[in-house]
């Protein structure tokens, strides 16, 4: 009984302060353990930051597993439209920069306000409580730091031109805003049409490689040394890899692409109070400390990231900002314009 | 397919006549089979045309009829493409593994070349290990800072590469590789079994070896080579991980890729996925049509006799050496190579070539992750439990199915042609229509176990089917009558006399589901969920999201459990010396 005691003491002591801060609903947390887990379908990777944003909940909610799986964003979405079609729902949570549209449209995504997100700025979170945003994306080029030096490495668009760099270039098909439609996105709008297009062209004619992966596995490629220089990547990737040793850098290529990932509960979750908690600790400024803690860059304008100078204002560079309204309402013309120019 | 051939021969003294047999209980064994495999079998093939023939909305259901998949499939550059880009792939790669897996059988079989251990070891690993952890190994050695590439650039002091393994040459290159232990072991058998005689005599004549190979060996053999050739065409035309892997980078696309991209675009075009599954059938149906008339006549070829000897190997004389050294760089390309690769993979923090100056960076890290992430242990429990379901239920379907078509029993055709109706399916396509299916029903199969399993006892029903069907048939039918003669219905000669007689064929069919089904991609990729994971598509996840240390250190603590698997499989495969065409 004693030990019991002690332990149900040591417990509160060490959840209330963190309580109280995130001002979780108690009630939420009592339901939450009674549903035992949570489903997360993440388009985030999952030995950089699924793991450790699992694991810390876990910690704080012990008695609720997280249950996660990655896939690209098109693939997390049509996973929760299959089970939809089957009736056998089973996630619960799903983030990603552009998962979220083809779930609104099949009425997928259930409404809820996190309290965490009560002081987010109003670009952040959705008016209806579909998302709200968990960490930012700076897409960039990079490069191998052992086979691309001093002035031979490429500062802005125009120089991705250069003959040298003919088939040497690497990035993603991701038919995202992170991928070669977000890079058209970020041409045109910077060069305006018919400078971007004439752009685009050259560009198609220099014969980028196309990896049917994510980002980070372009990246790899990049640090293995098979392509000197890759674009449409995360500048936080890059950051992640040279901490460990990898002769990798990326570059301040302006304007950057900023896009969003944000983070939704599912219509019909099978356990909808698990993932409340679950979306309240991932925006709230402990969870969001974690993202930094892994280099991931928080939404939360509260949250420094670990690298300053990751972020724009640190890191003085321009960006390009796509918005979650501007994914939605653009993409497929973007998607269209990639298909015509590089297929 | 060849099944039903030798059901017509098998037929003459049938057991219906048979007085003791007239109240055939069979009948009733035969209609609960016969039910179970048009329920298994035939929807996915009506749902992949319906698919292909109609419209659908955003939540699936169907619209209207059209023929606009198929129009868009003729019209399209793209697509014709592809079927042309298929046919070579297929074309090339058989050839490729059709030689040297033929040459390793020959001189393990055949000659007295040393070092043979090798070519068995190879074999038995690679039965073990999934397809992806083979491509991605190759993809690495043959990639731009593979071995490969890194010596030329260092001899030609140059910056352009040897070989871009992105392209058709590479991604023949490496199908070719990934069969090649498959022709060894079964062309192996058709040479231990062929009569030596007519080669002696050659050799006595004053043939050289040379000439004896060309004008009698492999003459004699050319049947077996063609049904093989086929055989292998089959597959490669319905291959999924090297084109996938290899090709798509490339830009080079086949059939399959074109399937798998239309089923996971948002929103999925399931109506050209389904027509382009529809060609690949009808490709596969025609060649399998020739395949049956191949092993049919192939039969007249064979020279093996009641005699007991083993044919005395040629004597190669110094040139066994070399022969040795062919041996040994087969296993080292095919085997070793591969493994290495994976183990430097495993070992190192981000991936990069081999180089000295890696050493000192190398760590145990993403062996420790394996061991201590729980998924893995999960994936692995949900793989190994979903294979040997499947192939229990194979066996046990197939046992009862392939006693009574291969006695001749009633309905014992219609069993037989129902259970290898699915060899019609390349395995992409079988995951396309098997989601349709049960997408469909309402019970909770999709995003379970249950649907994998399902799709591995469809796509698997044939070689159950084969294992049992050539089982039966090496036990002579007066066993049953005597039994039935001192009193014994159908079901006490099935359960005392056929069963335990039967039980090595049905332990070596159940094995062999169980390894293949657990090497195979194409058909889990398109079925598998988050929580219903197995291995082969949770290898490729791990590739697509850029985890390639972990899934190479996975995949060989993976593998080293399959060997055990596959020493079995050969034990028991050489004790019950049934050599079936499969895999």
């Amino acid at each position: 009984m004693l030990k019991k005691a002690w332990l149900a003491l040591l417990a509160m002591a060490v959840l209330l302060p963190a309580s109280r801060a995130a001002e979780v609903d108690p009630a939420l947390v009592t339901a939450a353990k009674k549903e035992g887990q949570v489903v997360w379908y993440s388009t985030l990777i999952v030995n950089q930051i699924v793991r450790p944003l699992a694991a810390a909940f876990e910690q704080k909610y012990p008695g609720i597993k997280v249950l996660y799986s990655r896939a690209t964003n098109s693939d997390t979405a049509l996973k929760i439209l299959n089970e939809a079609r089957a009736r056998r729902i089973q996630a619960d949570v799903f983030d990603g920069t552009n998962s979220i549209y083809p779930l609104l449209d099949a009425k997928l995504v259930a409404s809820y306000h996190p309290k965490a997100a009560a002081d987010y700025p109003a670009d952040l979170k959705d008016p209806d409580g579909h998302w709200t945003a968990m960490n930012l994306y700076y897409m960039t080029s990079a490069y191998n730091t052992n086979l691309v030096k001093g002035a031979d490495i490429p500062k802005t668009y125009q120089d991705l031109l250069n003959p040298k760099w003919k088939g040497k270039i690497v990035w993603t098909n991701d038919p995202t805003p992170q991928g070669p439609p977000g890079f058209i996105y970020n041409i045109l709008s910077t060069y305006g049409h018919d400078q971007g297009m004439e752009y685009l062209h050259k560009f198609a004619a220099q014969q980028p490689a196309f990896i049917p992966a994510s980002q980070r596995v372009v990246l790899d490629k990049v640090i293995s040394g098979e392509y000197p220089l890759a674009v449409m990547t995360f500048n936080h990737h890059s950051a992640i890899s040279a901490g460990k040793g990898a002769p990798v850098q990326w570059i301040k290529m302006e304007p950057l692409l900023q896009t969003t990932s944000l983070i939704g509960i599912v219509q019909g979750a099978p356990h909808p109070n698990a993932a409340r908690l679950f979306v309240e600790f991932a925006i709230s400024e402990e969870g969001q400390k974690v993202l930094a803690e892994h280099d991931y860059l928080p939404a939360d304008p509260k949250v420094p990231a670990k690298i300053a100078d990751l972020k724009p204002q640190a890191g003085h560079f321009k960006v390009n900002v796509v918005t979650p309204q501007m994914a939605r309402d653009d993409l497929p013309e973007w998607t269209r314009l990639y298909h015509e120019l590089f297929r | 397919m060849s099944a039903s051939g030798l059901a017509d021969r098998a037929r003459p003294a049938s057991p219906s006549r048979l007085a003791v047999l007239r109240r055939d209980p069979r009948l009733a064994i035969a209609i609960v089979v016969g039910t179970v495999l048009v329920v298994l079998m035939l929807p996915p093939m009506w749902m992949l045309i319906q698919d292909s023939l109609t419209t659908t909305n955003a939540i699936g259901n169907v619209t209207g009829w059209t023929f606009a998949h198929f129009r868009k499939l003729v019209t399209s550059r793209d697509a014709l493409i592809s079927i042309w880009n298929s046919l070579v792939f297929a074309a090339g790669s058989t050839v490729l593994s059709l030689i040297s897996g033929g040459i390793l059988a020959w001189l393990v079989e055949r000659t007295n070349a040393p070092l043979k251990i090798f070519a068995y070891l190879a074999t038995i690993i690679s039965m073990g290990t999934p397809y992806i952890l083979h491509v991605i190994a190759w993809l690495f050695l043959l990639g731009r800072v593979g071995p490969v590439n890194d010596l030329y650039r260092q001899i030609t002091g140059g910056g352009s590469d040897l070989f871009n393994v992105n392209s058709m040459a590479g991604m023949i290159l490496i199908e070719g590789f990934l069969w090649s232990p498959l022709v060894f072991l079964l062309l192996g058998a058709t040479f231990r079994a062929s009569n030596a005689d007519m080669e002696e005599a050659a050799r006595m004549s004053g043939a050289s070896i040379f000439d004896t190979l060309r004008r009698i060996s492999l003459p004699l053999a050319m049947p077996s080579i063609l049904a093989l050739a086929l055989f292998v065409f089959i597959r490669a035309i319905g291959g999924f991980e090297v084109p996938a892997l290899v090709g798509m980078p490339g830009r080079i696309y086949v059939l399959t890729t074109d399937v798998y991209e239309a089923t996971i675009i948002v929103p999925p075009d399931l109506g050209y996925a389904a027509a382009f599954s529809i060609v690949m059938v009808a490709i596969v149906a025609v060649l399998l049509y020739y395949y049956s008339r191949l092993t049919r006549n192939a039969e007249k070829y064979h020279s093996v006799t009641g005699k007991g000897y083993r044919p005395r190997p040629f004597d190669l004389g110094r040139g066994r050496w070399i022969a040795g050294a062919l041996i040994l760089l087969n296993f080292v390309v095919v085997l070793l190579l591969p493994l290495l690769t994976l183990l430097w993979m495993s070992l190192l923090p981000f991936l990069r070539g081999f180089s000295l100056s890696a050493l000192p960076t190398l760590t145990l890290a993403n062996y420790r992750t394996v061991l201590h992430a729980g998924g893995y242990l999960s994936l692995a429990l949900n793989s190994l439990s979903v294979a040997a379901g499947a192939a229990t239920a194979i066996m046990l379907l197939t046992a009862l199915a392939g006693w009574i078509a291969a006695r001749g029993g009633p309905g014992g055709r219609i069993l037989d042609q129902l259970a290898t109706s699915s060899l019609v399916f390349p395995g992409i396509c079988l995951g396309v229509a098997v989601m349709e299916v049960y997408l469909r029903v309402p019970l909770p199969i999709y995003g379970s176990l249950w649907i994998i399993a399902i799709a591995y006892v469809i796509r698997y029903m044939p070689y159950g089917m084969r294992y049992v069907y050539s089982g039966v048939l090496q036990l002579h039918r007066e066993l049953e009558e005597a039994a039935g003669v001192a009193g014994a219905g159908a079901m006490t000669t099935l359960r005392r006399i056929v069963a335990p007689l039967l039980t090595p064929a049905l332990v070596a069919g159940w094995l062999f589901i169980f390894l293949i089904a657990n090497k195979e991609l194409s058909i889990a990729v398109l079925l598998a969920s988050p929580g219903s994971q197995v291995i082969a598509v949770a290898i490729f996840d791990d590739w697509v999201n850029g985890q390639g240390g972990e899934l190479a250190a996975f995949g060989l603590v993976w593998t080293a459990l399959m060997t055990v698997i596959a020493c079995l499989f050969f034990l028991q495969m050489r004790r019950g010396s049934t050599d079936v065409y499969g895999n």
